[in-house]
C-alpha cells in the first residue's frame, strides 16, 4: 500500500481517537461536577483551546510513531513527496471535507431553530471536526484506490 | 478499462525500451510509481508539464504518446 494512502488509515484512527478519549474526559467531568458544559461559554472556550493543542501533539506523535514502523516494516526511510495526482486527490478530498462541515453547521443551525440549547453548537464543532477529518480521509482512500 | 479519453500507450513504450519497470519510469518523471499506474489505465490524466516529461523520457513527440479520443 502506498505511504500516503496508508497515512489517511492513521489520520482516521488518530482522529477517532483523541476525539472519543476528549469526549469521554469532558463527559466523565461533566458528570462528575467538575465542570458544568451547559452553562458558561468560557468553559467551552477553554476546553476547545485544550482539545486543539493536545489534539496537534498527539497527531505529531502518532505521525512520528507510524513513520518509525512503516520505515521498520518496508525498509524504506524517506516519505515519497507528493506529486500532482497526490495534490489533485487532497483538492478533490478537501472539497468533500467542505461539503460534509457545510452540511453539519446547516444542520446545526436547523437544530438550534427548533430548540437546541447553545452549548450543542460546541459539540457539534466538535463533531463537524471529527465528520470532516473522516471525510477527508476516507476520499482520499477511495480516489487512491479508484486511481483517479 | 479506461476511464479517460486520453489514451496513451507507456506501456508498450516501456515493453519497447528494455521493459522499463514502472517504478523507473516514475523515478525518470518525479512522480510515484501509483501514478504511472494510473496514468498507463487511463484513469488519471497527467499535467501537460508531466506528459511532456513522459514523451521526453521516451524520445518521442508528445501525439507520439498520448492521443485524445474524441466523445460521441
Amino acid at each position: 500500500m502506498y505511504y500516503h494512502e496508508k497515512q489517511n488509515y492513521v489520520n482516521i484512527f488518530s482522529g477517532i481517537f483523541i476525539t472519543a478519549v476528549f469526549a469521554y474526559i469532558v463527559y466523565h467531568r461533566h458528570i462528575t461536577g467538575q465542570i458544568d458544559i451547559t452553562g458558561e461559554y468560557k468553559t467551552w472556550g477553554i476546553l476547545m483551546l485544550i482539545f486543539v493543542g493536545i489534539s496537534i501533539v498527539a497527531r505529531i506523535i502518532i505521525q512520528i510513531i507510524f513513520h518509525i514502523i512503516n520505515a521498520i516494516v518496508t525498509r524504506e526511510e524517506e516519505i515519497p513527496k507528493k506529486d500532482e495526482r497526490d495534490k489533485m486527490i487532497g483538492l478533490k478530498a478537501i472539497r468533500n471535507a467542505y461539503y460534509a462541515m457545510s452540511g453539519i453547521m446547516v444542520l446545526t443551525i436547523l437544530f438550534l431553530a427548533v430548540g437546541m440549547p447553545v452549548y450543542g453548537v460546541f459539540i457539534a464543532f466538535v463533531i463537524s471536526g471529527l465528520v470532516t477529518e473522516l471525510v477527508e480521509n476516507s476520499s482520499k482512500i477511495y480516489y487512491y484506490r479508484k486511481g483517479s | 478499462m479506461s476511464s479517460s479519453q486520453i489514451q496513451n500507450n507507456i506501456r508498450r513504450l516501456r515493453f519497447d525500451r528494455n521493459e522499463m519497470t514502472q517504478q523507473q519510469l516514475a523515478d525518470a518523471v518525479g512522480v510515484s510509481r501509483q501514478t504511472i499506474v494510473a496514468i498507463e489505465k487511463g484513469n488519471y490524466s497527467p499535467s501537460l508539464e508531466l506528459a511532456f516529461k513522459i514523451a521526453r523520457e521516451f524520445g518521442l513527440k508528445l501525439e507520439e504518446v498520448f492521443s485524445y479520443d474524441e466523445p460521441d
